[in-house]
């Protein structure tokens, strides 16, 4: 493929755009990362969920279109909620594999259901703001998409305010530097836990649905990806960083993009990943992780 | 819920009729089912499993198929889940060979899974130091080049994608003489998607005097797979899971050809179609992949796919296909060019079968299966819905008759019917 | 008969991986690497036999010494992050292999036939068992005496000084490495075991499915081998082998009556059994009360006698 300095920035702008994606479902990652230093692998496949179930309540109940952008980051919270019960709250608090591998069954679990549901055939999923492609000079940028960069930003200051502003993000992030010490100060761990898991659901929710809108098509074949896509996300960006998580997502987005443009899809992502395998061994803590999130 | 109580209702009224048949009629002939119904193509088993179970009725009602003896036989069937997956088709054939009562299996839906499958088959028949599974199988769905040549005990009924896209694109040259360029992507990591767009598609085009909108690309005449990787090299794709396609899109707006080709599965088709809308491409023309030729499209995204053409082998057009298609939908999944095949394949066992005669003896079951083969590979022609198919002897495969259809307000509509 | 052997390979082919990521997981390091590994060794022997037409068993030994050798190389650099980090820069070499085959196109004029990786059309028709008149009985043969061998040699590891440094670098790092344990040496050793254990693994599974393409070795299959160990317990090799039987064996075979409802409960049954048995199926009580038995039983034999 032939290309100039134009297309290379043209496809910084479309990767930049579509890290906001990856930007939201890391943060995800992050928070339930940072509260609990445990892994929830099945947080992808609930954001997706989250996406369909909002989808669903559209042809059940005949809402209006804007209606799926609540319902779903509402079940996806639900979800989220339920995940924690059922493969963490009863773990035994030193075991990191048993909760890691319980959610692993339950990714196995949601995306089996998504798939009986729908035949595993694909769904239209609402767009927003369909119409909107602006050019600006020789360049096209997404409207969606700029509109999706800014939730991302609302949602990480959201999310910062409520962590360091408020009694709950005292809370969090207390329990999150010493479970005990907390729990002896009279922080609800599980409570606090638990309104973690809601909080990250939700943000899933709207990323899986925000997904599901720019994409235009909603499949269960996105789960996977998603997830190592947020997990790279999360490390890159520094474990619990939540800045980091944002940054991050924009990077991998135009990384993915500049070397779709010059080395062509087949290879893409031998390239993405190579870097990701360097940046994690020369910078094991990510753009913004303090060695104490080291884990 | 519904379909659930339906199922329920379904399978205690099959089971009413199989033991009242039992009784009636002490020989049974039974063929094995397996395919997709886990995982995301679930759909592939769904359907293949809808259009099997009408079928084998339909062969029921008209008294079933006759014996050596003269005596008819019920069909029964049973349908097995192996999820796309090379180690579970594998399972299954091996414990339909071993163990089933089945005369032949169909199955299993994904070429991936049919490709290991196929290679544990022995190679040659006769060949006394091959251990492979001796057992006859006619697929449906696993479309990928070349697969039943694998063993000489698989056979398929399945498209014959070069000869149909050779004649797709004469009729597009004669019927739109202004059509001159073309330019398109596929999903490379799909054996089939790939396999179909860089060695038959584009040198299908070549063949009838269309030309790259980029320029020439070197080795490409219109010879099958002729400079495959430089058309791979030209194009722009993307893979089964992508989410973004921006750059590729914008790369089919750039390229200005009359005619696009969207090389891909439903997913990605539409993600791929819903971005071009996005960039207001408005090409003269899009061709398809024939897989996309199925419901997925329209539920995906029927308005950006309007006017897309796909030749495909499966099209309600006939009184038979119609009623297939009601059949499948009653049985809860949809008849298109991958399961319709099944009705067909039921229907040539029962020919097959009645050619050779064979007693339904259990103990004779290992001679009867390779009596079915050799009337398998002897047959030159078989029925099929939309008319006679022809079958490739030494390959196993078939040719199968086509239409072309194109999308149009939310549903594929033929447009030409070159049969 | 043939459809129980044909089982019986699927279940050795896993415990081979399953025991590779056991290997690590003692050290305490989640490494889904593992089916990178797996991978090499598929395709490394594959196109020894196919491509090469080499005797089966010094295909399989090149293609496990080559992933045992890729181990190592990446064992370095990827050990020095633990946790997520770990995981994650695993994640990234398995998809580099994986993508490295998918890219491989290596076709050769074999008697007349073109054979070997085709990229995207996958690698088939690796029949060496079936064209050499290997019956299924031999084939089970030859896998099952491979996994005895790691296995025995994995337990055999736990009863001397090496068992023990792996499993004190997997309870607590920082007291290990005060007791003067090389720690990186320790977890690349693991690494490397696995590596080599995976590939042999990966020959087998390439040979016994005959056919191999990008697709076999995705990340989810890095995750059944992870889960192999975890689902089963830490505390010895058996507990890897209960839970390949009862994952491969038992709910993704045996369950496929229940048709639809298969896939559904098997996320189910994981969820269920990891709340139950947080320290796997074979946990350390449960060897513990196997052990009480068993000398019980032995102490009443004498009594009776």
């Amino acid at each position: 493929m032939n290309f100039d300095h134009i297309d290379i920035i043209q496809s910084l702008i479309d990767g930049v755009l579509f890290g906001s994606i990856y930007a939201l479902i890391g943060l995800g990652f992050t928070l339930i990362f940072g509260a609990m230093h445990k892994l929830n692998l099945a947080y992808a496949a609930s954001s997706i969920a989250g996406a369909y179930s909002g989808l669903m309540s559209l042809t059940i109940f005949g809402l209006p279109p804007l209606m799926a952008f609540i319902i779903g980051p509402i079940m996806s919270g639900v979800i989220g909620l339920i995940l924690y019960f059922v493969c963490f709250r009863f773990m035994p608090r030193g075991n990191h594999l048993a909760p890691l591998m319980a959610s692993i069954g339950a990714l196995f679990f949601i995306d089996e259901l998504i798939i009986h549901e729908t035949s595993g055939s694909p769904m239209s999923f609402p767009a927003i703001l369909p119409d909107a492609y602006f050019f600006l000079g020789e360049f096209g940028i997404r409207g969606d998409l700029l509109l999706v960069m800014g939730f991302s930003f609302i949602l990480m200051a959201i999310v910062m305010l409520l962590l360091y502003r408020t009694k709950l993000g005292l809370g969090t992030r207390a329990t999150s530097q010493q479970p005990v010490a907390a729990l002896l100060c009279g922080i609800p761990i599980h409570r606090t836990n638990s309104a973690t898991f809601i909080l990250a659901g939700v943000l899933g929710g709207f990323a899986g649905c925000l997904l599901a809108a720019s994409v235009g098509v909603l499949s269960p074949l996105l789960t996977l990806p998603l997830t190592v896509k947020g997990l790279i996300v999360t490390v890159i960006g520094g474990l619990g960083s939540i800045r980091g998580a944002i940054v991050a997502g924009f990077a991998v987005g135009a990384a993915e993009s500049i070397f779709l443009l010059v080395r062509g899809v087949n290879e893409r992502d031998i390239y993405v990943f190579l870097l990701l395998f360097l940046f994690l061994v020369l910078r094991p803590n990510g753009l913004f992780g303090t060695t104490i999130n080291r884990d | 819920m519904k379909k659930f109580t339906k199922k329920i209702i379904v399978s205690a009224v099959s089971a009413l009729l199989l033991t009242s048949g039992a009784a009636v009629a002490e020989t049974e002939i039974n063929i094995a089912g397996w395919g997709a119904k886990s995982g995301p193509l679930r759909s592939f088993g769904i359907n293949s499993e809808a259009v099997m179970s009408a079928a084998v009725a339909r062969v029921n009602e008209m008294g079933g198929v006759k014996l050596a003896d003269g005596s008819m036989a019920k069909l029964t069937y049973n349908y097995s889940d192996s999820a796309c997956n090379a180690e579970q088709a594998i399972a299954v054939a091996r414990k339909e060979a071993a163990e089933g009562k089945s005369l032949i299996g169909i199955g299993p839906t994904c070429s991936g899974a049919a490709a290991a499958m196929f290679g544990v088959f022995q190679k040659q028949v006769d060949d006394t130091g091959d251990t492979g599974l001796q057992y006859p199988i006619l697929t449906d769905t696993a479309v990928r080049n070349g697969l039943a040549k694998i063993s000489q005990w698989t056979f398929r009924n399945t498209p014959n994608e070069p000869e149909m896209y050779d004649r797709l694109w004469a009729w597009i040259a004669e019927n739109n003489p202004d059509l001159k360029t073309i330019y398109g992507g596929t999903e490379t990591d799909q054996g089939h998607s790939n396999g179909t767009y860089s060695k038959v598609i584009v040198q299908a085009a070549t063949r009838h005097g269309f030309t790259w909108a980029t320029g020439d690309i070197e080795g490409l005449t219109g010879d099958i797979a002729s400079g495959y990787k430089e058309v791979l090299n030209s194009s722009s794709n993307w893979l089964q899971a992508d989410a973004s396609f921006s750059v590729q899109a914008r790369a089919f707006r750039r390229s200005n050809a009359d005619v696009l080709i969207i090389s891909s599965h439903p997913f990605t088709t539409c993600g791929m179609l819903k971005e071009l809308s996005r960039q207001k491409v408005k090409p003269k023309m899009i061709v398809g992949l024939t897989s996309s030729s199925s419901a997925e499209v329209m539920k995906g995204c029927a308005a950006e796919a309007e006017g897309m053409i796909i030749p495909t082998s499966f099209a309600p057009i006939t009184e038979a296909a119609a009623e297939v298609a009601a059949l499948a939908t009653a049985n809860g999944g949809d008849a298109d060019l991958h399961s319709a095949a099944v009705w067909e394949n039921v229907m040539i066992i029962k020919q097959v079968i009645e050619n050779v005669g064979i007693t339904g003896d259990p103990d004779m079951i290992e001679q009867e299966r390779r009596m079915i083969r050799d009337g398998l590979a002897a047959l030159t022609e078989t029925d099929g819905l939309l008319g006679k198919i022809t079958r490739v002897q030494d390959e196993g495969e078939a040719l199968k008759p086509y239409v072309f259809v194109q999308a149009q307000s939310g549903s594929w509509n033929v447009i030409h019917d070159p049969r | 008969m043939t459809y129980l052997l044909g089982i019986l390979q699927t279940i050795g082919v896993h415990t081979l991986l399953g025991l590779s990521a056991y290997l690590l997981l003692l050290t305490g390091q989640l490494s889904l690497a593992q089916v990178g590994f797996f991978a090499i060794g598929a395709y490394v022997s594959g196109i020894l036999t196919v491509i090469f037409s080499w005797n089966i068993f010094a295909a399989l030994a090149l293609g496990s010494l080559m992933a045992g050798f890729f181990a190592f190389l990446v064992g370095f650099p990827a050990l020095r992050v633990k946790g997520l980090m770990l995981v994650v820069a695993t994640i990234s070499f398995s998809e580099i292999v994986r993508l490295f085959f998918f890219n491989l196109s290596w076709r050769v004029n074999v008697n007349g036939v073109e054979v070997g990786p085709d990229s995207t059309q996958g690698f088939r028709e690796i029949r060496y068992f079936a064209a050499n008149g290997w019956e299924q009985i031999h084939i089970v043969g030859l896998i099952w005496f491979v996994v005895m061998v790691v296995m025995l040699a994995l337990w055999w590891l736990d009863q001397v000084r090496a068992g023990a440094v792996l499993r004190a670098v997997g309870t607590d790092e920082l007291a290990a490495q005060s007791s003067g344990i090389n720690l990186t040496m320790v977890k690349v050793a693991a690494m490397t075991g696995g590596g080599v254990i995976a590939g042999i693994g990966g020959g087998l599974f390439a040979h016994s499915t005959t056919y191999v393409d990008h697709h076999t070795f995705v990340i989810l299959l890095a995750t059944f081998a992870v889960s192999y160990p975890i689902i089963g317990g830490l505390r010895s090799v058996i507990g890897t082998l209960l839970a390949v039987i009862f994952i491969q064996g038992f709910i993704i075979e045996g369950l496929r009556f229940m048709g639809d409802y298969r896939n559904l409960i098997f996320g189910l049954l994981i969820i269920l059994v990891m709340n139950m048995r947080p320290q796997g199926l074979l946990d350390g009580h449960l060897v513990a009360d196997i052990r009480k038995l068993l000398s019980k039983l032995t102490k009443g034999g004498k009594a009776d006698a």
